[in-house]
């Protein structure tokens, strides 16, 4: 295994002249023969060897590079080609890049102020990370697959517009409601899966999102069927509305009105409710119950020997991951304005999850630089049109060869031993077991 | 053995798997103190009797006393609270997270102060140093030896009464399976631990053990302390002679 990866030039060209004549077989008559109908609707036919074989080439020198790349980067755990002190930097990088991140979050509505459309992606990018936080809970420490994620997203959405239209309640009264209900909806898928894990778990949780979905698709009278909720309120800054009237924050600090403000305080407000899920869940994972939730994830039984109730320990996850979607959801109602069933198929499940997943399972910073990934990187492959998709989906395919636990596939421990680590030398030695 | 009453006693014990029998009347006494082996070939039920203890699964008919009060309808989960910790077949550690939270893991449940953990933690590292060295690493990168010892330290992290063993020696070399026993063997001297270990290792279980019980197809066939069953003819033919070479 070893002396293959790195094996020298040699092997490369092996490598790389056996996936040329795979290319050679596949693209010949894909590619190298072109057919079509005659203006006689008799069959025309022309080569195109031109073609087929910068395609081969193509794939020749395209596998060398992977290799050359497999070597270099190679998954965790095999020998990295970088050098130490290089290493030794990126580790050293890699601690400030948390807290560099989030200094740059907290500054980016000074830095684009005036770019409407960054402010607005930067929005929906932490909607993402707040759900991936949220789903990260569920699937990342306590290791139940959840493809249904966008259920408690579409309750959080739901509580919040229809609470918000049809009794008037503010924003900062629905918020907590909204992911109470979002959580007791998490308790409610808990129950009759709590016997599930793996693919079982997942084909369940899949039906439960599509459930969510198609019982507000077909409620028309509470919830407006496929028309969806409009006229959301906006949310006030503590009953203070951000808008152009009199009473407006603008006219109250005797500065002019820009819709700007909306947006910049839609952008603390989704900043903060995301920072809110990252430091519960950090906070969680030092307790009991976080701990638990790994240990879950690890080993089911043990748990249970070690006197874990795991009844409880899938519940809770589940509730708290569905709560902070319902905050995510009643925040979603309050930007947009206006809900729809549509907003909530499926696709964004899966996208929440290929978040989670790409992030590496359980790791805070890799779920962030994920979503910033995913969704960031969904805008700038707009130009590229209709090869977006491919282009996406092979960076996808890339990341998980070389990061095959996720970005970020470090697991920070939670326990350190109270004294400080003086381990005597007679102790550290070479295991001979 | 007719002394007090004993900290666990098997009482006509039945337990099935479906419509599968695999415990048919079982009976079983450890005394506070003593190290009981339970010997027998694959599919006796050994593992069996160690998970309905923990009642997975649930005892169909007769009694598991611990220390007098019937314990075969609690909850799994609670009895661990019960101060009766299990150190499941197979070690089941939890391969990413540390050495130290693999620790906590098992004192999480117990209502213990941060004293009585951190001379409990002492205490498993006195009798395992090995674990004491990899405190920061991750279970699943530790040798099979030191998953096993850290399964028990685990276990031992309840500040038990009573500690189950399931298989501690398996898949062990000797060596190490040895460095298991020794510390079964000090955990029982020192501390006074009861201990019940299910083993396929007649030889090293009984020599432990105060007292050996052989369970062949879900009953008791044979019981006495561990000196008398190793000169039995007949434990000798099944488990010793023939699984020497094994």
């Amino acid at each position: 295994m070893q002396a293959s990866r790195t094996a020298g030039i040699p092997f490369i060209l092996k490598k790389a002249f056996l996936s040329a004549c795979v290319a050679l077989v596949l693209f010949s008559l894909m590619i190298g023969i072109r057919t079509e109908a005659g203006p006689d609707g008799q069959l025309t036919w022309w080569t195109r060897f031109g073609d087929l074989a910068s395609i081969v080439g193509l794939v020749f020198g395209g596998s060398i590079i992977i290799e050359l790349l497999r070597q270099w980067l190679g998954p965790i755990g095999a020998e990295k080609l970088v050098p130490a002190p290089v290493q030794r930097g990126l580790s050293l990088a890699g601690r400030f890049l948390g807290p560099a991140l989030l200094v740059f979050t907290l500054l980016v509505p000074v830095i684009f102020y005036n770019q409407r459309y960054i402010l607005d992606l930067a929005i929906l990018v932490l909607t993402y990370v707040m759900l991936g936080w949220g789903l990260n809970v569920v699937v990342g420490l306590a290791g139940l697959l959840d493809l249904g994620y966008v259920a408690f997203y579409a309750v959080g959405a739901y509580s919040y517009a229809l609470l918000a239209t049809n009794f008037g309640w503010s924003f900062w009264v629905c918020l907590p409601l909204a992911g109470m209900l979002a959580a007791i909806w998490g308790v409610m898928l808990g129950f009759p899966v709590l016997r599930l894990r793996g693919d079982y778990l997942a084909i369940v949780t899949l039906a439960f999102g599509e459930i969510i979905r198609l019982v507000i698709l077909n409620w028309q009278s509470l919830t407006g069927g496929p028309n969806g909720v409009s006229g959301i309120p906006r949310p006030t800054l503590f009953g203070i509305p951000l808008d152009n009237s009199d009473d407006g924050l603008a006219a109250k600090l005797g500065i002019d009105y820009s819709p700007t403000h909306r947006i910049v305080f839609l952008f603390y407000l989704i900043l903060a409710l995301a920072l809110l899920t990252n430091w519960v869940t950090i906070r969680l994972r030092r307790l009991p119950i976080g701990r638990a939730w790994e240990a879950l994830r690890e080993d089911e039984v043990a748990c249970r020997a070690l006197g874990i109730n795991t009844t409880t320990t899938k519940l809770t996850a589940f509730a708290t991951g569905a709560m902070f979607g319902g905050f995510a959801g009643a925040f979603f109602a309050t930007r947009q304005g206006f809900i729809s069933p549509e907003s909530f198929t499926f696709q964004e499940s899966a996208l929440v999850l290929a978040i989670v997943v790409l992030g590496g399972m359980g790791s805070q910073l890799g779920v962030a630089l994920a979503a910033l990934t995913m969704i960031g990187g969904f805008e700038l492959f707009r130009g590229l049109e209709t090869y977006r998709m491919l282009v996406f989906g092979m960076a996808m395919v890339l990341i998980m060869i070389w990061r095959p636990r996720g970005i970020i596939g470090h697991r920070a421990p939670t326990v350190y031993l109270t004294k400080a680590q003086a381990i005597s030398s007679d102790l550290v030695k070479e295991g001979h077991g | 053995m007719t002394a007090a009453t004993p900290l666990l006693a098997i009482r006509g014990l039945r337990a099935a798997y479906g419509k599968i029998e695999a415990l048919k009347g079982v009976d079983v006494e450890i005394n506070a103190g003593e190290i009981v082996a339970l010997i027998g070939a694959n599919g006796a039920g050994k593992s069996t009797l160690m998970m309905t203890i923990f009642g997975k699964p649930r005892a169909r008919a007769g009694q598991i006393l611990f220390d007098g009060k019937d314990i075969s309808a609690v909850p799994t989960h609670q009895i661990a609270h019960l101060r009766i910790a299990q150190s499941p077949e197979g070690r089941r550690i939890f391969p990413r997270m540390s050495v130290a939270e693999n620790l906590q893991m098992g004192a999480d449940v117990t209502d213990s102060t941060e004293a009585e953990r951190e001379s409990t933690r002492e205490r498993v590292f006195a009798l395992f140093p090995r674990l004491k060295e990899r405190v920061m690493q991750r279970g699943g990168t530790l040798s099979g030896g030191e998953q096993q010892m850290l399964a028990i330290g685990r276990a031992l992290m309840s500040r038990p009464r009573l500690l189950l063993l399931d298989e501690p020696s398996l898949g062990l070399a000797p060596l190490i399976a040895r460095q298991i026993f020794d510390a079964i063997r000090a955990l029982n001297r020192q501390d006074g631990l009861t201990v019940l270990i299910v083993e396929q290792n007649a030889n090293h279980a009984l020599k432990l053990a105060h007292r050996g019980y052989v369970m062949v197809n879900g009953l008791i066939t044979l019981a006495g302390t561990g000196a008398e069953l190793l000169q039995r003819p007949e434990i000798r033919a099944a488990y010793l002679e023939g699984g020497r070479h094994a």
